[in-house]
């Protein structure tokens, strides 16, 4: 079995108020010398396909089709 | 329990796990300890009585059927340590509206349409997952009004919390911070109710240290239905296919509701993850338009939905409910994952799920609907004349019970230790404020008074474009809360549906009784505020451990008390809930009833909101001036001790019907309940939604002492804003019952004079302090 | 053609949650609106459950959460559509029949790249973004929108230019974004091409920041239209303001019993009438 990590990052300079919030509540709690939390989406797919060509080809289209929009976000695929 | 090494268990040797029970000679310690290790909760006296079944039908009993047991006779499922005091002073209230008393209560709404109500509890979950236990609580009060026929029109959530600045490291072990678990919980609701589209417009927030260990979460849905659609929660006849639609089923949610019936300890986080459902609300909402369009096209006999207990309690039940039986195929029920025994699909408490009875013939119908919606719907198995709920597991015998025995809980009369009781005269006055001023700012700025914006607004309150009195309304931008939320539920008619809840746990807990009467009290004041006569009230009743007798009488005097106002108002309660053991460590939560009321507004074109309208109009107080103020916010402020003040019904009754009459006439132009923090507080929340001041004098409220005054929150009382060319109206409507002329909208002040000035404070004064509370809390 | 012929589809699939109100919306002005799952159109349900849209005049996606919203709002019910529907849905545009998105509909018709149509009726990718609210939290609250359009826009021809109407928002998703590289260009191009429709605005109708704009949203923008003016996307819902007793201050400030968001319905109805 193939499985590729698809990681959907927002781009640089995109507002994260996810992130942003999920600070604020960390600090509320009292966790101190937080420098800063980024929101990261991590899609795992496993395929029955073995040939890592292939399934990459199909994860970018994935990307492409649904799971990044490129105005916001970038992606980043590994193959396992 | 069957892969256990017991030596009551024998398993079978059929390819799964299923093992029959050689429980005679089996002592005392070792019953118990049976009941621990199967998580049943079942007692000993309760196997005993299981035990005596089986000998007399000569076989052993399966590690399935005990497990059935243990769902069907738990407390959260059978009632048992309730159900008496429920009978003498709750169930025997009736009136011609009421259509059924199903897993929702069913109402007349007019002429061609229906509502349906319930509340009920989802404490426990909602402690150790509050995200998800909460989002799958209002999954379950949903598919309760579903399975009545009904479209689900309107959410509430009255929750309860530990402070929210509650010293982290003073928390108890293994016990959430109330900080997180509020924002959880409103968390879950917001996702899963903004993502069913049913819109949240009530509810309420209330914190004390009672609560630390213990929260509740308590959630209602109210549904509106055509007449001729109605369901019934039972099985149509011989015959009928029982079809579970929705979602799959898996080891989620396995002993919920015995989970639900056990007190809190630290380690119950660790233990009872399992017992916490996942909800998925987007397998919910095609469900319920799947469901809806096969009720509405007349293919469905009835319908029952699975919650506590899972297929266990709702096979039993939809057939026991026609004297009739049923014969199920487990391995038809398709599963997450594989591997399940057959009594884990059996008491599963999968979130999603709906069981239909379909007549043979139009089963294809059905299974088209639930196609096109991608809603999965399987036959698993039929209807039979015999009483007796029969399961196969791939052609094996698994579970054969006699449904009068399975459904036929224990009911128990427990012992029961009055208390005393707070009584006149007794009283122990605080000592007078030396500024009032600081005083009202503090209780403006208290969080169980404070602006509830912060929740409100993660909650989806218009979806469905029919929320005519909305949770906040007033001036854009400086909204302030209402009393009730008002509905227009028929779209071609302007009659309005108004749901309101109300609780009051410092009243309840000093003196169960008189609080009890007064959260219907206050639930009628709230409805009467827009201009809604109360119709019906559906209640969750949450209390500690009733095998504790002071408890127990706590929850009967609480029963008693909604029961009298409830029944001399001729109010039905055609549904509820009752949750014990909310403990944690043997300390009980306060008596906590909670009711949800709705009402009936002639024309909702007619309501009216609580921010003040305009400058020049007066500013009346209908009912008592002043009364006794145990339980409330200002004594328990100020140290203050006294008796809990009751409800005169006789006046409530009138005071309503003076009100609602003269809103439907146009003469009121804003009102608002006078309640948590009194008239002061009341005011004060009627000017911010306005932004506009007002002036009064208390004077004319008699010569008690102006704090007693000013702070009082008896029953049965409202501020009204009424324009001077309408007063005469108003005190004619009124004629024979208190009001009192208290002052004039006017300046931009909140500006309160007992003879001398008392409190004159900038309305965005009291804006700011009481809007900030939440915020600076939560963040 | 008049407006009661008028036939609207009014899609769903599951999640989208506003469409009974939508439906209301079409159905009382007196045209044909008709509530149609998606596999209704893309023959994947049964026969005689079967639609065309080619046979309807107008098409709207309704507010919700399409599939939960999971992977991004709006993002599968748009993969869903242009996977199944562009080789029909592309003609219906191209025909100038109107199509609009309101809340997750407007997240839907960007995530279809159909707004703000830089690249054609349907863009290879997603020209822009809505972005989680700044705040970080789900906002139901009322808004005001000012019509900035100045003609092109087929939705808001019954509104005044420069007028306010109120128009509730209910979204955690509504950051309006565009590429930061080309923010300022795309922007420009926006309003030359007059395809800016609605800005949030306070009750005086000035731009305010939060709360009045709920999200952040880039320039304060709340509804923008195709260059042709036929496509248009909005946050907030007008549906919900068909009436004025729906109205968050109605009990304070009654002007009568027409709702703000019924010009938005109206004028739907009118063009297609005027045009087909």
């Amino acid at each position: 079995m193939v499985v590729a990590e698809v990681r959907i990052e927002l781009k640089k300079g995109v507002a994260d108020p996810e992130g942003a919030n999920t600070r604020k509540a960390l600090e509320l709690l009292g966790f101190k010398g937080i420098e800063g939390v980024s929101t990261v989406r991590l899609f795992e797919i496993k395929f029955a396909e073995r040939d890592t060509t292939k399934v990459k080809a199909q994860v970018e289209e994935m990307c492409k089709r649904l799971l990044a929009n490129p105005v916001i976000q970038s992606y980043r695929i590994d193959i396992r | 329990m069957s892969k256990k090494d017991h030596r009551f268990v024998y398993p079978r040797q059929v390819g799964f796990p299923v093992a029959d029970l050689k429980l005679q000679g089996a002592s005392d310690e070792e019953l118990a300890l049976l009941s621990k290790e199967s998580g049943t909760g079942l007692s000993v006296d309760e196997l005993k009585r299981i035990i005596e079944y089986f000998e007399k039908k000569g076989r052993d009993p399966t590690d399935m059927e005990l497990q059935a047991l243990g769902q069907a006779w738990s407390e959260h499922c059978c009632y048992k340590s309730s159900k008496v005091f429920l009978k003498e002073f709750v169930f025997g209230i009736d009136t011609p509206d009421v259509i059924d008393r199903g897993d929702a209560g069913v109402m007349s709404f007019d002429g061609e349409h229906a509502y349906a109500l319930r509340v009920e509890s989802h404490n426990h979950p909602s402690a150790v997952e509050p995200y998800g236990g909460a989002a799958t609580g209002i999954g379950g009060i949903v598919r309760d009004v579903l399975c009545m026929g009904a479209q689900p029109v309107a959410l509430v959530d009255p929750l309860f919390f530990g402070p929210l600045d509650f010293p982290q490291e003073k928390m108890p072990q293994g016990v959430k911070h109330p900080n997180y678990l509020m924002r959880g919980v409103v968390g879950g609701i917001s996702d899963y109710g903004n993502r069913i589209g049913i819109p949240t417009i009530s509810g309420g927030v209330w914190f004390d240290s009672d609560y630390l260990g213990n929260c509740l979460v308590n959630v209602g849905c109210v549904g509106i239905a055509r007449k001729e659609h109605l369901l019934r929660n039972r099985v149509g006849g011989v015959g009928d296919v029982l079809v579970l639609a929705g979602g799959y089923t898996g080891r989620d949610g396995i002993h919920g509701v015995t989970f639900a019936s056990a007190v809190l300890t630290e380690t119950s986080e660790s233990e009872s993850r399992g017992a916490v459902q996942l909800g998925d609300p987007i397998t919910k909402e095609p469900l319920i338009h799947a469901c809806l369009e096969a009720a509405a096209r007349g293919l469905v006999r009835g319908m029952k939905d699975l919650g506590g207990g899972g297929l266990s309690c709702v096979v039993g039940e939809i057939a026991f409910a026609a004297g009739l039986g049923a014969l199920v195929h487990l391995e038809r029920v398709p599963l997450k994952e594989e591997g399940l025994a057959p009594w884990e699909i059996w008491v599963s408490e999968s979130q999603e799920r709906m069981m239909l009875a379909v007549d043979k013939n139009r089963l294809r119908e059905v299974l088209d609907i639930f196609q096109l919606y991608d809603v999965p719907a399987t036959p698993i198995g039929e209807v039979v004349a015999e009483p007796v709920v029969k399961v196969l597991y791939k052609n094996i015998n698994v579970l054969e019970m006699d449904l009068d025995f399975l459904t036929g809980g224990p009911l128990y009369c427990r012992p029961l230790a009055e208390r005393a009781v707070p009584t006149p005269g007794g009283e122990t006055l605080p000592k007078e404020p030396e500024d009032y001023e600081k005083a009202l700012m503090q209780m403006l700025a208290h969080p169980n008074v404070a602006s509830r914006e912060w929740v409100i607004r993660l909650y989806d309150h218009e979806v469905r474009g029919s929320t005519v009195v909305k949770p906040l309304h007033g001036v854009p931008g400086h909204s302030s809360h209402g009393d009730a939320a008002v509905l227009r539920p028929v779209h071609d008619s302007w009659r309005g549906l108004a749901i309101a809840t109300a609780s009051d746990p410092w009243r309840t807990s000093l003196d169960p009784f008189n609080g009890g009467c007064g959260i219907i009290d206050e639930a009628c004041r709230n409805l009467a505020a827009v201009g809604a006569r109360p119709h019906s009230l559906t209640d969750c009743l949450n209390f500690g451990n009733p095998e504790n007798p002071e408890v127990l009488w706590t929850f009967k005097e609480s029963v008693r008390g909604i029961g009298k106002v409830a029944g001399d108002l001729r109010m039905p309660i055609p549904s509820g809930n009752v949750s014990f053991y909310n403990e944690y460590h043997d300390r009980a939560i306060h008596p906590t009833p909670v009711v949800l009321g709705c009402g009936i507004v002639s024309d909702a074109r007619k309501c009216v909101t609580s921010d003040l309208k305009r400058s020049g109009d007066s500013l009346y107080l209908l009912g008592p001036a002043h009364s006794h103020m145990g339980g409330s916010l200002y004594y328990r402020l100020h140290n203050g001790e006294g008796a809990v003040p009751g409800v005169d019904t006789a006046l409530l009754a009138s005071c309503i019907e003076a009100l609602v009459r003269s809103i439907e006439a146009g003469h009121v132009e804003a009102c608002h309940d006078v309640s948590d923090g009194g008239l002061a507080v009341a005011l004060a929340e009627m000017c911010i939604g306005g932004q506009i001041g007002a002036e009064i004098d208390i004077t004319a409220l008699g010569d008690a002492r102006t704090d007693l005054k000013l702070f009082c929150e008896g029953n049965t009382r409202w501020l009204v804003e009424v324009r001077q060319d309408r007063e005469e109206h108003l005190r004619q409507l009124c004629a024979g019952l208190p009001l009192h002329r208290i002052g004039t909208v006017r300046g931009s002040a909140v500006d309160i004079k007992d003879g001398d000035d008392i409190i004159t404070a900038k309305v965005s004064e009291a804006e700011d302090a009481w809007k900030g509370t939440l915020w600076r809390l939560l963040g | 053609m008049r407006p009661r012929d008028v036939r609207v589809c009014v899609l769903r699939i599951e999640g989208t949650n506003c469409e009974q109100e939508a439906y209301q919306a079409f159905a009382d002005l007196g045209a044909q609106p008709e509530i149609v799952h998606l596999k209704q159109l893309t023959g994947a349900a049964p026969e005689r459950m079967r639609r065309n849209l080619e046979d309807y005049h107008a098409l709207m996606f309704p507010g919700g959460f399409s599939a939960g919203d999971y992977v991004r709002a709006g993002a599968v019910l748009a993969a869903r559509v242009k996977s199944a529907l562009s080789k029909n849905l592309v003609p219906f545009i191209e025909s100038g029949k109107p199509v609009l998105g309101v809340c997750n509909g407007f997240q839907a018709l960007v995530e279809l790249g159909m707004l703000p149509g830089f690249g054609g009726p349907m863009a290879a990718a997603p020209e822009a973004a809505l972005g989680t609210n700044d705040s970080g939290r789900f906002e139901c609250r009322p808004t005001f929108l000012k019509n900035e359009n100045k003609g092109k826009c087929a939705f808001t021809a019954t509104i005044p230019h420069g007028g306010v109407i109120m128009c509730p928002s209910a979204h955690a998703e509504g950051k309006f974004i565009l590429p930061i590289e080309q923010e300022r260009e795309l922007l420009k191009r926006l309003e030359d091409s007059d395809q800016i429709v609605f800005r949030y605005v306070n009750p005086e109708g000035k731009r305010a920041g939060h709360p009045w704009n709920p999200n952040g949203s880039l320039d304060d923008i709340a509804g923008i239209c195709s260059a042709q003016g036929n496509v248009m996307g909005m946050m907030p819902h007008p549906e919900r303001v068909f009436t004025r007793y729906t109205h968050p201050d109605w009990t304070r400030n009654f002007v009568g019993p027409r709702g703000d968001g019924m010009a938005i319905f109206e004028s739907i109805l009118e063009y297609v009438a005027h045009r087909f």
